[in-house]
């Protein structure tokens, strides 16, 4: 990684002071399309006044309560289904077919079920974050070495204790795939809920922008989600699957 | 004093369109403290036999008794060690090794003086905080010993357990074996299908037959200890062994499918 670090800064500088010329030229309107520096004022003016870091904030705090019940929720759905094969008949192929709805469609029933409000966004964060983490959760526990689980009963883990101290660290590194994913599609469902029927969060933000036909501003969040997006994949993800690849020897 | 005893264990493997019969009335009988290598052709059925031993397999005939009682499930006073360690690599090698203990629910303090013990006795101390990935596998199956050892069984039941070896590690490990077997007076039930690895292991050698498999005939070796592999005074034994082997073998070559 630390080898790319210099293209990465070249591509995107080119890639700005290639934005700024276009822009220049006045080929489009300013106001539909507008440079890199009137994007970066907006920013900073909205990272001044606070608005953005408040909108983080709202918008991630809606995200880390939805995702820390959609990985437990998962987690206990994926262990049932691979530990219990009629639970895996039954509600496993159920899972596989709600996974394929993308989030977004859940909106209308979050919004009649929960109203206009944080509970409806958090609705839509679980749903469509959960069955990733059930999926990923199931595929570790099955190909969990049985030699591991024999082992462990034999020196006397029961029940719970076999859940926690076994099937879940052996199936640990799938379920960080699984909470990855999870991650990431409840990302683009809170951005788009809270597009669509929020007060406060990053996605009302980029709505605010639409409605004032203000598209800097729209573009600053739009770089504010993909920056948040990065940055937890970069910082916690990857650095999480570093040190269980590297404590297992896989890498 | 009988410790363990098998009766006309039966073990069959439903396949589709066809039964397979592993265990054809198995019988064996260990004293406490015995000794006990169950040597036979690979795919005979022995492992299915030790697996059933540890409770973690239940025999369609024929039960397991310990101390007179017949057993339903896993227990603590029996042991399995596996062929390839089965070592958590989610945890280091001290807390591979306290595991039982823990599940057992021996405080923390207790349990890392416990497993100080037997990592000391199997020269692991320098390796308590590495993973096991990061260990030979020599040192891999010093830990998976420690692991079985700590939880104090009567009886330690050894899958193959250095089939994966190399020659030198193996030699090494056969007579840190007999030495933590004469340390420990654990019953030992060992599997193998090598020869050599069994005669100078056992005080008792149970021959198993090929599949549908029986103890074909069983061999008291007594001899002293700690033996070596190049021992030449063992070749007897081991010319003994062969002889009821071979022919075994051959069935195992026909019956191929």
């Amino acid at each position: 990684m630390r080898k790319s670090i210099g293209k990465k800064i070249v591509f995107y500088v080119i890639l700005v002071v290639v934005w700024q010329i276009v822009a220049f030229t006045n080929i489009w309107p300013n106001n539909i399309f507008p440079s890199p520096i009137e994007v970066g004022e907006d920013l900073a003016y909205s990272a001044a006044d606070g608005s953005l870091f408040y909108g983080i904030a709202i918008s991630m705090s809606r995200l880390i309560v939805g995702l820390a019940i959609a990985i437990s929720g998962g987690i206990v759905l994926g262990i049932f289904m691979a530990r219990v094969e009629v639970v895996n008949q039954t509600i496993g192929s159920l899972v596989l077919g709600l996974q394929s709805i993308p989030s977004i469609a859940w909106v209308p029933l979050a919004i009649l079920w929960f109203g206009l409000n944080d509970g409806g966004i958090i609705f839509v964060i679980v749903i469509g974050a959960i069955f990733a983490v059930t999926i990923n959760t199931y595929t570790g526990v099955k190909n969990i070495d049985p030699n591991y689980i024999a082992a462990a009963r034999n020196m006397g883990a029961k029940g719970s204790q076999l859940i926690i101290h076994v099937l879940i660290p052996a199936a640990f590194p799938y379920m960080i795939s699984g909470f990855r994913q999870g991650w990431a599609f409840a990302w683009r469902g809170l951005i788009g809920a809270e597009l669509l029927f929020s007060f406060l969060g990053l996605g009302f933000l980029l709505n605010v922008g639409r409605q004032l036909t203000d598209v800097s501003q729209v573009i600053a969040i739009m770089i504010v989600i993909m920056g948040i997006g990065i940055l937890v994949d970069g910082f916690v993800y990857k650095r999480l699957e570093n040190k269980v690849m590297s404590k297992w020897g896989l890498r | 004093m009988t410790k363990f005893e098998a009766k006309n264990i039966v073990k069959n493997f439903r396949h589709e369109d066809y039964t397979l019969r592993a265990l054809d009335g198995i019988n064996l009988k260990v004293e406490a403290g015995d000794f006990v290598c169950l040597v036979g052709p690979s795919g005979c059925g022995k492992s299915t036999f030790l697996r059933i031993a540890a409770g973690l397999d239940t025999p369609d005939e024929g039960e397991i008794k310990f101390d007179g009682k017949t057993i339903t499930g896993t227990g603590p006073e029996r042991i399995l060690v596996f062929q390839e360690g089965a070592l958590f690599p989610w945890l280091k090698v001290s807390d591979n090794v306290e595991f039982g203990l823990k599940m057992a629910g021996v405080p923390k303090d207790d349990r890392s003086q416990i497993s100080k013990r037997f990592l000391d006795m199997m020269q692991l101390t320098k390796f308590a905080n590495a993973y096991t990935h990061q260990l030979s596998t020599g040192m891999k199956q010093r830990v998976a010993i420690a692991r079985a050892l700590v939880m104090d069984p009567d009886v330690l039941l050894m899958d193959e357990p250095f089939a994966a070896l190399d020659a030198l590690t193996r030699d090494l490990l056969l007579v840190e074996m007999q030495l933590i077997w004469e340390k420990t007076k654990k019953t030992i039930i060992f599997v193998t299908h090598n020869v050599s690895e069994a005669v100078v292991l056992g005080n008792k050698i149970a021959i198993f037959s090929n599949r549908p498999s029986r103890i074909k005939k069983e061999l008291i070796i007594d001899y002293r200890r700690p033996r070596l592999v190049e021992d030449e005074n063992l070749m007897k034994y081991q010319k003994q062994i062969l002889a009821e082997l071979r022919p075994e073998v051959k069935k195992l070559d026909g019956n191929k499918k």
